[in-house]
């Protein structure tokens, strides 16, 4: 399966960090809606740098194999999984 | 709504009691809560001094005091699960702060050494003996559900509540206060960081494009954004976001010192000087907890002498 990337418009704040951030290409800004959209989603190599950049977190990534994060601390990220 | 109501205990510890009032927030909701839930034990609305067994105990503050710690173990004891309801509970709140000084210290400070007291002395019948240090409530007893927020908006109380009584995973985004923000966010040729005091600043422009330090950006959404619309840059009061939380590299000073390195000419390293040496303030909702306290970029002790060798 491809890689999904979408943007949650409303939370978008226009600040075109992930359009600069992106190695490949994936975003574009639409200057008339002071927003960024994703216009080339088939280039995306899933660095998640636009999504842990995003100051909105409203950057949504799916369809990737996720590499073990060595220095993710598993017991506080099991407890996130318990926060309403 | 079920036709059987679950019952609910609501205790606070060390808390200022928003959390509590903000349940009343639900306005004409709350009816609808009462439909379906049996309030049993909530110091705040009733005088009802015993806590029954009940399915769901909600627990606002943090664990600061002896009796604190006795309430909360009871309180567990008692229900069968437990919802850490607000940030002092999540993280320890701004009690945390004590966690810079000794209890020596601020007994002292608050009591004997106060710039408005004189001849004081410190008090012998204590009603609760305070703790070593402030304690988040996972510290003292095992939480299922965390909530944070100060207070958390009555909309993800609601949601969280109603989840929880129906069996069902609540929907709540883990997007920060940016995400409801209704600033743009801009490139600019700003230099310096501003106070935000000295003169007008733009309603509708990011803090961050302006020079002004704001935590929106790192912190988790249960505000509904409400003090960046009044013109109050966010300080940060729901807690971190949970990239932040889960990534030991990751933090709070980095991240904004990036972003607005990003949308301005301040360099990342003038940002993070200046949020070191208001570390007390932007620190202040999260460093009791060890998700943000056992950082190991977490020095804030450090920054302190730096700050008092300097003053």
């Amino acid at each position: 399966m491809s890689v999904q990337v979408t943007i949650r418009e409303e939370a978008c704040r226009g600040c075109q960090m992930c359009v600069d951030v992106c190695p490949t290409k994936v975003f574009t800004y639409d200057d008339a809606a002071a927003k960024a959209r994703v216009s080339g989603v088939e280039d995306c190599i899933a660095c998640l740098s636009c999504v842990y950049l995003c100051p909105s977190m409203a950057i949504n990534e799916a369809g990737y194999t996720a590499v073990k994060n060595f220095y993710r601390d598993l017991d506080f990220s099991r407890r996130m999984e318990r926060f309403l | 709504m079920t036709t059987t109501k679950v019952s609910v205990n609501v205790e606070w510890l060390s808390a200022c009691g928003g959390c509590d009032t903000s349940l009343v927030d639900l306005h004409e909701k709350i009816l609808q809560l009462f439909d379906a839930v049996q309030i049993q034990h909530w110091p705040l609305i009733t005088d009802i001094k015993e806590r029954p067994k009940a399915k769901i105990g909600l627990i606002s503050g943090a664990v600061r005091s002896q009796h604190d710690h006795k309430v909360a173990v009871e309180m567990r004891e008692r229900c069968d699960a437990i919802v850490a309801f607000g940030t002092c509970a999540v993280y320890g709140g701004i009690s945390a702060a004590s966690l810079a000084h000794s209890n020596a210290e601020i007994l002292d400070r608050v009591y004997v050494h106060n710039p408005t007291t004189v001849g004081g002395a410190a008090p012998k019948n204590t009603v609760a003996v305070l703790e070593d240090k402030v304690l988040p409530l996972d510290e003292v007893i095992p939480v299922d559900l965390y909530l944070p927020g100060c207070p958390p908006h009555a909309n993800f109380t609601f949601e969280a509540l109603a989840a929880v009584i129906a069996g069902r995973v609540p929907k709540a985004r883990d997007e920060s206060v940016c995400g409801r923000c209704k600033r743009t966010m801009k490139k600019t040729e700003v230099a310096a960081i501003d106070s935000g005091y000295a003169h007008p600043m733009d309603p509708s422009l990011c803090f961050l494009s302006q020079g002004q330090i704001c935590l929106g950006s790192v912190t988790l959404d249960r505000c509904l954004s409400p003090c960046t619309e009044v013109g109050a840059a966010c300080t940060g009061c729901a807690g971190p976001t949970m990239q932040i939380l889960t990534e030991p590299n990751r933090d709070l000073r980095t991240e904004v010192a990036e972003r607005m390195s990003l949308l301005t000419k301040i360099p990342a390293a003038k940002v993070v000087e200046t949020m070191e040496a208001g570390a007390k303030s932007h620190y202040a909702y999260a460093m009791a907890t060890k998700m943000v306290g056992s950082k190991p970029t977490f020095l804030i002790k450090k920054w302190i002498e730096k700050i008092e060798a300097t003053t």
